[in-house]
């Protein structure tokens, strides 16, 4: 019992005191996933509002599939971004195993359909009619959707916020994909595996306490986001 | 000048509902009220109109081009404004509310905005968030919004049914002075015959798809030109007139050579439409005293059968009918080119303001 009481404290201070061993983990984490929800919505945002107002053939079965998508085990996507990148694999040549490139690349495909469905969704729950009276005032689809989705915004943004919530706390993909590299690819979530292995409980348990406080700020922000459509 | 035209429109639905229009035409500066029962394809013939709809094969020629392909030109589509039954505001104020039409093309044009808003009597309203205004309000801004561009055609489907109706008559007069104000070639929908009657220069009414009258508003009520049509305006008594006196509220209308008494707001110098409804149309075959303001001398000019009674229509100096059973029109004799009395109170006619 004393042991984790001692993690529970040691972790405390080397999160105040901003430990620099901890820092550079925590500094790639934030890195990483940033730019891969940063990727991730470029593509998301257009696509699930197109889906969500275009009619097409097919529309049902891509629906599917990304609600599929949404619930990819990043260990499966680990696996295949690894196969691709792999030396003799499709995409070796590009040397992006074992890099934060590669982990972002694997980041982006975890939270590419959980945004596109989420903002599908979003944009699908307005009205038809309020998407054909922006065009009636002269809009093309372009300028609609872009109206259309500036009225929306705090949805997208929460779409925006559940991906990055998705990929911050994934560990499957990036431990397969980055190797968990010190000072390299080790992320938050690696090294806890890492650390707990290696019985540094104190440095766990720190890395594990900013895991869960940055998951508590995006559920915060989440929930004032939909407190504040409620209102 | 005919600014729209279209031939040999045919949209078919999978439920069974077929829109056939062979031909509709539209004159500059004019009002064309639908009316028509639900579902009789209103919004459909307005949603083809605002190129909504892309019917396969019908002729279409807007402000003297004939367009070839289905699609709309985006500068043509432009110059044509559409107002929903529901106003659709972005949560934004009323001001960039109604200058988003002019944001879209690229326009920054504050003093429009202002005139807009002028015109619909919401200046006070211009900082204020446009989600948390009156629900009538709202409607201003949206008729607001659908207007300053100054478009060539304005396109509205029921745009006051969800109006309190006397919050709903200040509205369609800014709205009738504006469309008069600016000469806009307008379409509405509505089942409000009232409505139709304060804004239309022509009705056309609809059934199952079908334009089945197109006319000036007081010959389509006195002369409906099949029995559907008079089923769904009903067979009142619609003649044109104006407001010569008023004392209190008592106004006196004169209508061709004969003068009126009826209760209403309107004001002296008002041009309205009177309505009778044929129930409160008394005939006599004397020149009773009673408690009716209106007696006249007329003559009867058709007897028919309707539904359970009979429908006589009389001449008193202007079209009139009336309601009697088979027991009346045996008791006092009625038949065509008799002479008789006619009178119905001033409470009992309607007048709707022009």
């Amino acid at each position: 019992m004393q042991f984790i009481l001692d993690g529970i404290q040691k972790g405390i201070h080397l999160t105040a005191t901003l430990d620099p061993q901890v820092m550079v983990i925590v500094k790639l984490s934030l890195f990483v996933s940033a730019l891969a929800t940063a990727i991730a919505v470029v593509i998301a945002v257009p696509l699930g509002s197109l889906i969500a107002i275009k009619k097409f053939s097919g529309k049902k079965l891509a629906i599917a599939l990304i609600n599929t998508g949404m619930g990819l085990p990043p260990v499966v996507v680990g696996l295949v971004v690894t196969l691709f990148l792999s030396r003799y694999g499709p995409l070796g040549f590009l040397h992006w195993l074992y890099t934060p490139i590669g982990m972002v690349l694997a980041q982006v495909i975890i939270a590419t359909p959980i945004i596109t469905g989420l903002s599908m969704a979003a944009v699908q729950s307005v009205e038809q009619k309020f998407f054909l009276q922006i065009i009636a005032l002269g809009a093309t689809t372009r300028q609609a959707l872009w109206i259309v989705l500036k009225e929306i915004r705090l949805s997208v943004l929460a779409a925006v916020i559940a991906g990055f919530g998705s990929i911050i706390s994934e560990v499957g993909a990036v431990m397969m994909v980055g190797g968990n590299i010190k000072g390299q690819t080790r992320v938050l979530t690696t090294a806890v595996v890492l650390e707990t292995h290696m019985g540094n409980i104190d440095i766990a348990i720190a890395l594990s306490l900013i895991l869960l406080t940055m998951s508590f700020i995006v559920n915060l922000t989440l929930t004032f986001i939909q407190q504040r459509k409620a209102r | 000048m005919v600014v729209y035209r279209i031939e040999n429109v045919h949209l078919a639905y999978p439920g069974g509902f077929c829109l056939v229009v062979p031909y509709l035409s539209l004159a500059e500066g004019k009002v064309l009220a639908v009316i028509g029962p639900n579902g009789a394809g209103k919004t459909t013939l307005l949603n083809t109109l605002a190129f909504f709809e892309r019917p396969k094969g019908a002729l279409i020629e807007l402000f003297g081009k004939r367009l070839k392909k289905p699609q709309i030109d985006l500068n043509l589509r432009r110059l044509i404004s559409v107002v929903f039954p529901r106003p659709y505001l972005l949560n934004d104020t009323v001001f960039n509310n109604i200058a988003l039409p002019l944001r879209i093309r690229g326009i920054r044009n504050t003093a429009a905005v202002g005139q807009a808003c002028e015109d619909f009597k919401i200046a006070h309203l211009k900082t204020k968030n446009a989600l948390k205004i009156s629900h009538g309000e709202m409607h201003r801004v949206a008729l607001a919004r659908a207007l300053v561009t100054q478009p060539r055609l304005l396109l509205m489907d029921e745009p006051f049914s969800s109006l309190d109706p006397r919050y709903k008559d200040t509205l369609i007069t800014d709205l009738r002075r504006t469309i008069r104000d600016n000469h806009l070639t307008t379409v509405f929908v509505t089942q409000d015959q009232s409505e139709a009657l304060r804004l239309g220069d022509e009705i056309c009414v609809m059934k199952n798809g079908r334009i089945l009258q197109r006319d000036l508003p007081s010959r389509l009520f006195s002369h409906p030109a099949s029995r559907d049509v008079a089923d769904f305006v009903g067979i009142e008594t619609i003649i044109e007139g104006q407001v010569v006196k008023k004392e209190d509220n008592l106004c006196s209308v004169k209508i061709n050579g004969t003068t009126l008494e009826a209760i209403s707001a309107c004001e002296r110098g008002d041009n309205v439409f009177v309505c009778i409804r044929p129930e409160d149309v008394i005939i006599s075959r004397q020149d009773e005293a009673t408690s009716a303001r209106n007696r006249f001398k007329a003559k009867i000019i058709k007897i028919e059968p309707w539904m359970l009674e009979y429908k006589v229509a009389i001449e008193a100096g202007f079209p009139l009918v009336s309601f009697v059973t088979k027991q009346s029109i045996e008791s006092l004799n009625l038949k065509p080119e008799k002479e008789i009395f006619v009178s119905f109170k001033a409470t009992a006619i309607h007048l709707i303001k022009r």
